[in-house]
């Protein structure tokens, strides 16, 4: 069986540094995967790859089997993209830029008098159809983007960060979106750096910083696999330095640090054991726990954990 | 697995438009540009403007049509370089570069449709924009000629004739700067620029060191003027001098100009093809 998005050794160098460093990844049939990493690690550097708005210095990218650097109308045939915030033809309604899309896709009229209906009830952008794009906002104009993505029924979907330089009801109404596409039956790949957004809609995540990918995998699974953990801890008296001291010198403990007179944040390692252990020390310190809870998403966690191991 | 990537590969090609097909569909919306943004009703009013000054300026300076139906004509196509070098400006300056500054080019790269396919869909569409300026411009000229001196110019015609190959040439050097150009602005600016002023100024240079500048462009291009003075101009020292040097009076031949005129469309569009292939949306 021939896999959607296949990456393999991929590297792609500006003037002699390398943003994607034989970079290997491959995304199965039906799965919803994130694509993370920090600012400036390679995500979109790739994307554009897969997209052919960069040519690769060296290694492939292949999508449904077919090179997309040697046979681009054939690769990008079956898939639909959101590179960026693409910008519209302004002079152009979003009807008429769905027909241009569609037609450039070899859709007949009548499909894409049909699909430009459906997909702009799934952007809910219907009352604007057939409104001149220029003077719509971010928001409006990534809904757009999204529905021209999926105009032809694609079997691939890339996205790059499809809620950057959103406000927060743009934002939710785009993972609305999202969530839609997870239910029909896409691939779908999608760099973000908004770590409860992957962990929300993805099924699986890839971790890549300084062009090399970290880990890859479902996301459950890698999440279960990290045993470090960042707690956040309230007592009832104020955190003095002394108390700081003992307990940073605990086992599995690091990073602690306090976030208020009476707040400690923290992280740890050892599973449910060790938090248990934890848990018992302060109460053995006389400390007064008000709360006791696990910061952050456990994907941040991981996340956060890999990082620095790159580093 | 070979065997299912081709079995795939061939669904798939079997499913996408011909490259023909895309063409034509990149024309049909670049077209859609020109009349939406208002630069074809533009140059069409700038055109419309000046056939209407040149048309009744002379009965109102006293002065009197001239008779010949060619010689009526010249006065009209003394302006239609100048026509092409606005129409190579506006239709051709930021053809290319514009997808890459507005970010449209995110939306239409990612499509699966060859960038050649792009190139030509978009320079049909100059080409039909700007000969439908031409032709809007050498149709009224001819009608008033016919009107106003009763007889069809044919010298007239040729020269619309040339001014739409020299349209051709200086569309293709739009859109060689437009691929090469960072910013729309700098883009628009050169075309105009290197017709209007650049090219001049080289051929004076070479005018004054007795050079014949056959080879420029726009020098070519003054066939569309030449061509309506009966008989065809001939060159010649000027009898003036600089520095004790004669000076030479050189007139386009037109069978030359015309190669020029080919010669400069074909290799600035493939140019333009080759720099806009290797072109990235890197930032």
């Amino acid at each position: 069986m021939v896999e959607p998005i296949v990456i393999e050794h991929l590297t792609k160098e500006f003037n002699g540094f390398k943003a994607v460093d034989d970079l290997n990844l491959i995304v199965k049939k039906g799965t919803f995967m994130g694509f993370l990493g920090p600012n400036g690690a390679g995500k979109t550097t790739s994307i554009k790859v897969l997209t052919n708005l960069l040519k690769a210095t060296s290694g492939s990218a292949t999508l449904n089997g077919i090179d997309v650097t040697r046979d681009p109308k054939e690769a990008l045939a079956q898939i639909g993209a959101v590179v960026e915030t693409p910008e519209f033809y302004p002079y152009l309604t979003p009807n008429e830029t769905l027909s241009y899309m569609g037609e450039l896709r070899g859709m007949t009229t009548e499909d894409i008098r049909s699909r430009s209906k459906d997909v702009l009830e799934t952007v809910k952008m219907t009352e604007w159809a057939d409104k001149r794009i220029g003077k719509f906002s971010k928001g409006m104009k990534q809904r757009i983007a999204i529905a021209q993505a999926i105009i032809h029924e694609p079997t691939i979907v890339i996205l790059d960060e499809p809620t950057s330089g959103l406000d927060p009801r743009g934002m939710f109404e785009v993972r609305e979106i999202l969530v839609e596409l997870k239910k029909q039956d896409y691939t779908v790949f999608m760099s973000s750096h908004l770590l409860n957004e992957v962990q929300d809609v993805c099924d699986e995540v890839a971790l890549i910083n300084r062009g090399k990918l970290l880990k890859s995998g479902p996301v459950q699974e890698l999440v279960a696999s990290n045993d470090l953990r960042r707690l956040e801890i309230k007592v009832k008296q104020k955190v003095t330095p002394e108390t700081v001291g003992m307990i940073s010198k605990f086992d599995n403990v690091s990073e602690l640090e306090p976030a208020g007179e009476s707040i400690l944040v923290l992280s740890m390692k050892g599973g449910d054991d060790a938090q248990i252990a934890l848990l018992k020390e302060l109460l053995g310190m006389k400390l007064d726990v008000i709360s006791f809870k696990e910061s952050g998403v456990a994907l941040e966690n991981l996340y956060m954990s890999l990082i620095k191991e790159s580093k | 697995m070979n065997e299912t990537v081709t079995q795939d590969k061939k669904r798939i090609i079997a499913n996408l438009p011909s490259d023909i097909d895309q063409v034509q569909t990149v024309a049909k919306y670049d077209v859609l540009k020109y009349l939406r943004s208002r630069r074809l009703f533009g140059i069409i009013a700038i055109e419309v403007l000046v056939l209407v000054l040149i048309t009744a300026l002379p009965p109102l300076l006293g002065d009197q049509y001239p008779t010949n139906a060619d010689a009526f004509i010249n006065r009209y196509a003394n302006f239609s370089s100048i026509l092409v070098v606005i129409g190579a400006t506006l239709f051709a300056g930021d053809a290319i570069v514009s997808e890459f500054q507005e970010r449209t080019g995110y939306l239409l790269f990612p499509s699966p449709v060859k960038r050649s396919s792009l190139l030509v869909g978009k320079f049909i569409a100059s080409v039909g924009a700007m000969f439908v300026v031409l032709v809007i411009y050498y149709g009224a000229a001819l009608v008033l000629g016919l009107a106003i001196t009763g007889a069809f110019s044919t010298l007239g015609a040729e020269s619309m004739l040339l001014a739409m190959l020299y349209s051709v040439a200086a569309l293709a050097v739009g859109y060689l700067i437009s691929s090469v150009m960072k910013g729309s602005t700098g883009s628009l600016i050169l075309t105009f620029a290197l017709f209007l002023f650049i090219f001049s100024i080289i051929s004076g240079v070479l005018t004054i060191s007795n050079v014949n500048p056959w080879f420029i462009l726009s020098f070519a291009g003054n066939t569309i003027l030449d061509i309506t003075v009966s008989p065809y101009p001939s060159g010649g020292s000027t009898g003036a001098s600089v520095r004790g040097m004669s000076i030479t009076n050189y007139v386009p031949d037109v069978g030359t100009s015309i190669a020029v005129m080919i010669v400069y469309a074909a290799i600035a569009l493939g140019m333009a093809y080759y720099f806009f292939q290797r072109r990235e949306m890197a930032a």
